[in-house]
C-alpha cells in the first residue's frame, strides 16, 4: 500500500515538473523576446505587449505541450502495451482453451483492455486527437502585410523557404 | 502550410542545438518577416518532433548564464530533413512551373 502510494505521488511529481519545465522554457523565450523590444527603447509596457503579441496565445501552447508530454508518458505508454499484450493472451486463451471456465478467462482478458480502451478514448488520451491540430496548422502564414506573394521569390525564383532550405 | 514549420525547424537545428528562443531567431532572420510565424507555435511542434524522435531536448546554460532548454537533431531526424526537403524541392518545383506556364 505504501509502496502504491509512494508511486502514485512520485508520478504526481513528475508530471508537475513536466508543467513547470514547460513554464520555465515558455518565460525564458518570452523574457528574451521582452528584453529584445526594451533594446528598441519601447516601455516596459509596450515591450511586453509586442512581446505576447509576438508569442501568442501563452496558455494554449502551454496546455498543447502539455497534452503532447502527457500522451508520450512512459506510464501511458506501458499501459497501452499491457493492455496490448493482455487483449492478445485473451485471443490466445480463448482460441486455445477447451474447458469453460478457462474461456470465461480468456473474455475476461480481452473485455478488460477493450473497456480500460474505450476509457482511455473518452478521456482524449487517443493519438489522433493530438494530431494536426488546426489552430498549430495556421500559427506559419505569409505575411500579407509586407509583400504579395510573387515578390517573395528571389531573382532565382526561390521562395523564403527554399532560402532557407538551400542555406549551407 | 502544414509540416512546413518541421521543416523549418529541423533545417535550423541541421547545423546545431539551439533553444527555442534561437530556432524562432534564425528563422525569422532567414525568411525576413516575408512569413508571419508565431514564436510560440514552434514548441508544440518542437514537442512533437521530440516525441517523434527527430529531436532531442537537455537543458543548458544559455549565452546569458541562464537555464534553457536546447535542442539537437537525431540521425532520425537528419534523415526526416533529407526526406522533406526532397519533397518540397519537388512540390516547388511543381508549382513553379505550373505559375510560369500558365
Amino acid at each position: 500500500m505504501k509502496a502504491a502510494i509512494d508511486v502514485l505521488f512520485r508520478r504526481r511529481r513528475k508530471s508537475s515538473e513536466t508543467a513547470q519545465d514547460i513554464d520555465e522554457e515558455l518565460n525564458f523565450h518570452l523574457e528574451l523576446l521582452t528584453q529584445k523590444h526594451l533594446q528598441r527603447e519601447m516601455s516596459l509596457t509596450e515591450a511586453n505587449d509586442a512581446a505576447a503579441k509576438r508569442f501568442g496565445n501563452v496558455e494554449r501552447i502551454k496546455d498543447q505541450c502539455l497534452a503532447i508530454r502527457r500522451r508520450s508518458h512512459p506510464f501511458l505508454v506501458a499501459l497501452k502495451s499491457l493492455l496490448i499484450l493482455t487483449f492478445l493472451t485473451g485471443i490466445v486463451v480463448r482460441v486455445l482453451s477447451t474447458a469453460l471456465n478457462t474461456r470465461r478467462i480468456g473474455d475476461l482478458l480481452i473485455a478488460i483492455p477493450i473497456l480500460a480502451g474505450v476509457l482511455l478514448y473518452v478521456r482524449n488520451i487517443s493519438p489522433s486527437s493530438f494530431v494536426s491540430n488546426p489552430e498549430t496548422a495556421l500559427s506559419l502564414r505569409l505575411n500579407e502585410n509586407v509583400q504579395p506573394l510573387f515578390t517573395a521569390y528571389d531573382k532565382g525564383m526561390h521562395t523564403p523557404v527554399e532560402r532557407l532550405i538551400s542555406d549551407k | 502550410m502544414q509540416g512546413t514549420l518541421e521543416l523549418l525547424i529541423l533545417k535550423t537545428l541541421s547545423r546545431d542545438s539551439m533553444h527555442g528562443y534561437g530556432i524562432a531567431q534564425r528563422i525569422h532572420e532567414a525568411v525576413e518577416d516575408l512569413l508571419k510565424v508565431e514564436d510560440g507555435s514552434l514548441y508544440p511542434a518542437l514537442y512533437r518532433m521530440e516525441e517523434r524522435g527527430w529531436i532531442t531536448s537537455d537543458w543548458g546554460l544559455s549565452e546569458n548564464n541562464r537555464r534553457a532548454k536546447f535542442y539537437k537533431l537525431t540521425r532520425k531526424g537528419r534523415k526526416q530533413l533529407d526526406s522533406e526537403a526532397a519533397n518540397w524541392e519537388r512540390v516547388s518545383q511543381a508549382v513553379t512551373r505550373i505559375l510560369q506556364t500558365a
